[in-house]
């Protein structure tokens, strides 16, 4: 099978006052086409950096990272990501039906065929009403379902998927994790960064725990975690251990 | 080559939604219409002079809503999509940092020159109503060399803003602007008495800062002088377009490699 995301001794090493920092060193892990792979680590651990990395926000110091065969430095390797970073943050000022047009005309999309997309995606996520309000009126959920859509407009082949449930209530979470779960049906490679752990176990096939930017941990989750214990306690005494 | 324009068409169909749903045009508008009026109520040089001086006044203002207007619009753009962090889902798409630049600017430029032509329709409106008259020819040579100095301006605006939050940058746009406007046309008379430093930090200053006086037809249009010689016209446009590129790339050499904080992110 193809690989959807190649890392190859990735480092990233940030300026600060007191002297540079590796936010990511030495970071080496490939997901497979059609792979759910869950990223985990705690709060600062270079998740988000990785990602930034991967989405060509900021340039490696050292290593390579590639998309989909192409590297990541490139524009053209974003035209089959779907991208939902945490705490999604949108033109408010744009309706939810604008800013989806705006995302399809900016992947090449137009015309009826765009149209149908956003028509259908609305309806998916049940924000056909709010397609016409503005999205400073919409809530804490809807607009993580806006960025959902938004992230799925151009049918895309990786999805990069930032705390989708972050901040979300019980409800909204399920939502988010059905959706997830038809993605992961229909072949979708996706790329889940979460602190929500039992979200992780119900979604992902493959997890890597990284902390302090270095690789802890990578594996299926069936062989790495203990008959009788969660990931949750696997994940606890993983970074435990490390402290 | 479509689909790149094609993307700058889309940021820059974003920032005219921003400019029709934001006040300031509005506001702008509203303070023209009701200062030319209020002028008109009062007779401060007897009736021979007013229109001219109504006229006067109403470009004055064209001039200096429009630059409040674009230094405005362009200078939020950037800072604001890092602050907020829509620049992460934009960027997350297949477009390019470059084409991000363009867009921002083609968008905030366009909206602030149609908003321009508003103002100088009002100006002509009031101007006519009262039985004056403007030369057409010469009023839409103003209009578009006064398009082409927003050009430059929103450029400039947008490169101060790769590096700068939206307070400081459109501070410093207006400081740059006003020194441009004001000192760059004395320079000429100013260098004659002066020498070392002075002189050469005047010389800096004439070549470095844009000569926004060559796109100011004011007192041409006020005072019914003939049209501007086609020739000249020209030779402004091209002058505007090489400085907008200039200062075009180098927002795009600023903002090319920036790395975005998520400790920004409000």
């Amino acid at each position: 099978m193809a690989l959807a995301i190649e890392i190859e001794n990735l480092r990233v090493r940030y300026k600060t006052r007191t002297g540079p920092v590796d936010a990511v060193s030495d970071l080496s892990l490939a997901v497979k086409e059609g792979e759910v792979l869950g990223f985990l680590g705690p709060n600062g651990a270079g998740k988000t950096t990785t990602m930034h990395v991967l989405l060509g926000f900021i340039e490696a110091t050292g290593g390579t990272a590639r998309i989909l065969g192409t590297d990541v430095r490139r524009s053209i390797a974003r035209r089959r990501i779907g991208y939902l970073p945490e705490n999604p943050q949108m033109y408010r000022f744009l309706t939810g039906y604008e800013l989806l047009y705006m995302a399809g005309r900016i992947f090449g999309m137009e015309g009826s065929r765009l149209r149908r997309r956003i028509g259908e995606l609305l309806e998916m996520m049940g924000l056909t009403a709010a397609a016409r309000r503005r999205i400073s009126t919409y809530s804490r959920g809807m607009l993580q379902r806006i960025g959902l859509v938004e992230a799925l407009i151009h049918d895309p082949d990786l999805l990069l998927l930032d705390e989708p449930t972050g901040g979300m209530d019980p409800l909204g979470r399920v939502e988010i994790r059905e959706q997830i779960r038809k993605l992961k049906a229909a072949g979708k490679t996706i790329f889940f960064s979460s602190h929500e752990l039992s979200e992780v176990e119900r979604v992902c096939d493959r997890i890597v725990i990284i902390h302090n930017g270095r690789k802890l941990v990578e594996g299926r989750l069936e062989d790495l975690i203990p008959e009788g214990t969660g990931l949750e306690e696997y994940f606890l005494r993983t970074i435990g251990r490390e402290q | 080559m479509i689909s790149t324009v094609t993307r700058i068409f889309a940021v820059a169909w974003a920032v005219w939604l921003e400019t029709i749903r934001r006040k300031d045009f509005y506001v702008l508008l509203i303070l023209l219409g009701s200062l030319l009026f209020a002028l008109l109520s009062v007779d401060i040089f007897g009736l021979g002079s007013r229109i001219r001086y109504i006229m006067d006044t109403g470009l004055l203002l064209a001039w200096l809503f429009s630059l409040v207007l674009v230094v405005n619009l362009v200078g939020r753009q950037l800072p604001r999509e890092e602050e907020t962090g829509t620049i992460f889902p934009l960027l997350a798409k297949p477009i390019t940092r470059g084409e991000v630049i363009i867009g921002k600017w083609l968008g905030g430029w366009s909206a602030a020159a149609a908003a321009t032509l508003v103002f100088y329709g009002v100006v002509w409106g009031v101007v006519r109503a009262w039985s004056g008259s403007i030369d057409a020819v010469v009023l839409i040579q103003g209009w578009m060399l006064h398009v082409a100095a927003l050009a430059m301006i929103a450029a400039l605006t947008l490169a101060i803003s790769t590096r700068m939050t939206y307070g400081a940058a459109a501070t410093t746009a207006f400081i740059l602007v006003a020194a441009a406007y004001t000192i760059v046309p004395r320079v000429p008379e100013l260098v004659i008495n002066e020498r070392g430093m002075t002189l050469n930090a005047l010389l800096v200053l004439y070549y470095l800062l844009p000569h926004f006086e060559v796109f100011d037809l004011r007192q041409r249009i006020v005072h019914d002088w003939e049209t501007m010689d086609w020739g000249s016209f020209g030779e402004a446009l091209l002058y505007g377009l090489l400085v907008t590129l200039v200062f075009l790339v180098l927002a795009w050499i600023a903002y090319r490699h920036k790395r975005f904080s998520r400790r920004r992110i409000v």
